[in-house]
């Protein structure tokens, strides 16, 4: 204890052995009740910063006929489709977002022999990437994000930023891209096409979900 | 490690310098007022910290990003009824500690400026709750925000200017809630940190008061670490236990989202308002000359709310008796009583008279019982349930108005127009008080037809209060149906 001054003559008199057997169970007191009163300020406010549970929802968009049209004009060359994506962002009203994709006429074997990593491991994607006989990627590099395009004259899709490459179902072939392009889920629901949107974690190998819907 | 640190930094000792410290008479409950105070605020900054995580200040998000706090933040509501119920804990604990100082005489020398400074961030903490009342953007933060913008308007010479600043425009919209928004996380917070750490040193200065009483030599010094420390942690341990039951079993209410046209909410101020709130109403039921009713009106905001701040902050200056003792300080003792009684008898008033009016109109209740009374009105129009208000409307309107407007409020073809189905008389109410207060001449057209008669300015020759009354009559007679009319806004409107 620091040397009492004139404001602290109480601490001149060590007190009792009762005295300070009881200013002990105090301090300890203190500490104790501190730590639960922060505590219990501490979970409700940090429990708030969890993203809330339809924050990282799950909507599907159908394909209007037109971009269904839109769809079947795919070959083993891809083609870029707009869709109407549903979004809810936040506690603002829901909005249709007008974006684009790429669409390929594709097979599961050649993404096997191709792609084997979208099979196993961390980097597996867990639904099926060819339906109807379409896959669809993303338009979002998976290196830094950027939207790359499909180049005809040399038949792979190379992202403008820093140079990565793909081939027309996504296989990485140059550049400083991690892994390939990601596809997105395309299902059928009664009769109707719908597709959905996902973004995963860029920069790294493995398929890591930061938002769907 | 301590050593470590306390080298490099001084903290250590400078944290134990600020432990040791004499309680005047040993450690006591009745000191924890002012320390159960400043957790309250600190738990306000760290609860409000972590709601602008998902609050945004316009009028298109304020009420969605609260509504979305409430329902889909995991512990949203919590965290907001935390803040909620915090506020009234602070300004609660404030004015017990405020109490406490005068009875007590510990503002008096050597520690004016520690009470100055104390009265400074009591009115800061006012400014507090104001501000933040109108955030959540529903129906009762829009029309009771506007019930105390319109009161700092009323203020002579600067009262425009003030209201200008307040709404940031001509009305109260997005600007107002980022204007709001600004003086509620960012100025008044900055400004109340920094008073209470005056606050604190200057307590530190002078050492603590103690019981009042004038012998000397002193009583024994009792310890504050851990002695008095132990007692705070207790009582502010308590409170956060109860504020957590109140947020649990009374969370922080969102009405439906601020609808300025909206003609049936009945605002209520928060309850530490509702003295001045309920005072305004009490000067509007005299029936005195509209010369004298407008000064009244004016005392009851501007007046009295500025005298008071003007002699709490001279107090240690006016009252020069260096006397602690109660019973040689009759006249302060007495004056705070009054004005204590007198608050506490005023929001009582207030919160009867305001339940009165919601019951006029059937709203601001659980959806269980509004359904029931709005069935009620919708069958019976005024049965057994009628409010008083609506009776002393009635005999107001069959002495005054019926001879022109008729007794079924039909009035007469080309001269005087009908209130029964009549747009106007059930519209914003402040058009239909301004008929009432000031007249009305040249002709009108009601549902195509054109009436020219003569409206005469009843102001002067009804109180403020029969005003209300007649103008909540008419709009819930005939089949209208209208929001009921305070005084308060009879008085507001010019």
């Amino acid at each position: 204890m620091a040397q009492p001054e004139a404001h602290a003559q109480a601490y001149l008199d060590p007190g009792t052995p009762e005295e300070q057997s009881r200013r002990t169970f105090m301090v300890n007191a203190v500490l104790t009740l501190g730590g639960v009163i922060t505590l219990a300020i501490a979970v409700p406010v940090l429990t708030s910063l969890v993203p809330a549970a339809d924050a990282v929802g799950n909507a599907w968009s159908p394909l209007t006929p037109d971009e269904w049209a839109a769809l079947q004009k795919a070959t083993s060359k891809p083609i870029k489709v707009t869709f109407t994506l549903h979004q809810v962002d936040g506690y603002l009203p829901p909005e249709d977002d007008a974006e684009f994709v790429w669409a390929v006429k594709a097979n599961e074997a050649d993404f096997k022999a191709k792609r084997p990593d979208l099979f196993e491991g961390s980097t597996k994607i867990p639904y099926p990437l060819v339906y109807l006989g379409f896959t669809i990627f993303s338009p979002i590099c998976p290196h830094l994000g950027c939207r790359f395009s499909w180049v005809d004259a040399q038949n792979k899709f190379i992202c403008p930023c820093h140079g990565s490459e793909f081939t027309n179902i996504g296989t990485h072939i140059a550049g400083p891209a991690p892994r390939g392009l990601d596809p997105l889920p395309l299902r059928a629901v009664n009769g109707k096409a719908e597709l959905t949107w996902i973004e995963y974690k860029q920069n790294t190998p493995d398929h890591i979900v930061l938002r769907i819907g | 490690m301590l050593n470590w640190l306390d080298q490099r930094t001084g903290f250590v000792t400078l944290t134990k310098d600020f432990l040791t410290e004499d309680v005047p008479g040993g450690a006591s409950y009745w000191y924890a007022f002012g320390s159960a105070t400043v957790f309250a605020m600190m738990l306000q900054i760290v609860t409000g910290i972590f709601l602008t995580f998902y609050y945004s200040p316009s009028a298109a998000t304020a009420w969605e990003s609260t509504k979305y706090i409430i329902e889909k933040v995991p512990a949203g509501q919590l965290v907001l009824s935390l803040h909620y119920w915090g506020a009234t804990a602070m300004i609660a604990f404030m004015m017990m500690h405020m109490l406490q100082v005068l009875l007590w005489g510990a503002y008096k020398k050597p520690r004016e400026l520690q009470w100055i400074v104390g009265v400074i961030l009591f009115i800061v903490t006012l400014v507090l709750g104001l501000t933040g009342y109108l955030l959540p953007w529903d129906l009762n933060a829009l029309l009771a925000s506007k019930v105390a913008i319109q009161i700092a308007g009323s203020a002579p010479v600067l009262g425009k200017a003030v209201l200008l600043f307040l709404q940031d425009g001509s009305g109260i919209g997005t600007l107002t809630i980022n204007r709001f928004f600004g003086i509620h996380v960012w100025l008044t917070p900055a400004v109340l940190v920094v008073l209470v750490a005056m606050h604190l040193l200057i307590f530190r200065w002078n050492g603590s008061a103690g019981a009042p009483i004038d012998t000397m030599p002193k009583l024994k010094p009792g310890r504050f670490w851990p002695d008095q420390m132990f007692m705070d942690t207790v009582v502010s341990f308590a409170m956060l236990i109860i504020i957590f039951a109140l947020s649990i079993v009374s969370p922080a209410p969102l009405d439906a989202k601020a609808d300025p046209n909206n003609t049936q909410f009945v605002p209520y101020p928060a309850w530490y308002f509702m003295a001045l709130f309920s005072l305004l109403d009490v000067v509007g039921s005299f029936n005195f000359p509209s010369a004298v009713i407008d000064f009244l009106g004016l005392f009851a905001t501007i007046i009295f709310p500025t005298l008071l701040i003007v002699v709490l902050i001279a107090l240690p200056f006016i009252d020069k008796n260096p006397s602690r003792r109660l019973s040689r300080r009759p006249l302060v003792l007495t004056c705070t009583g009054l004005v204590l009684g007198g608050a506490i008898i005023l929001s009582f008033y207030g919160q009867y008279h305001v339940e009165q009016q919601q019951m006029l109109h059937g709203i601001n209740q659980p959806a269980s019982a509004a359904t029931t009374t709005v069935a009620a009105t919708a069958a019976g129009g005024g049965g057994a349930a009628a409010p008083a208000g609506m009776a002393a409307g009635a005999s107001v309107y069959t002495a005054n108005c019926a001879g022109c407007h008729g007794a079924a409020g039909t009035g007469q073809p080309g001269v005087f127009p009908p209130l029964a189905n009549n747009a106007v008389v059930t519209g914003p109410p402040a058009a239909v008080i301004k008929i009432v207060n000031s007249g009305l001449t040249g002709a009108v057209s009601i549902g195509g037809s054109t009436y020219n008669g003569m409206m005469p300015a009843w102001k002067g020759n009804l109180t403020p209060a029969q005003i209300a009354e007649v103008v909540t009559y008419i709009r819930n007679s005939w089949g209208n149906k209208g929001s009921p009319v305070t005084t308060a806004e009879v008085l507001v409107a010019k």
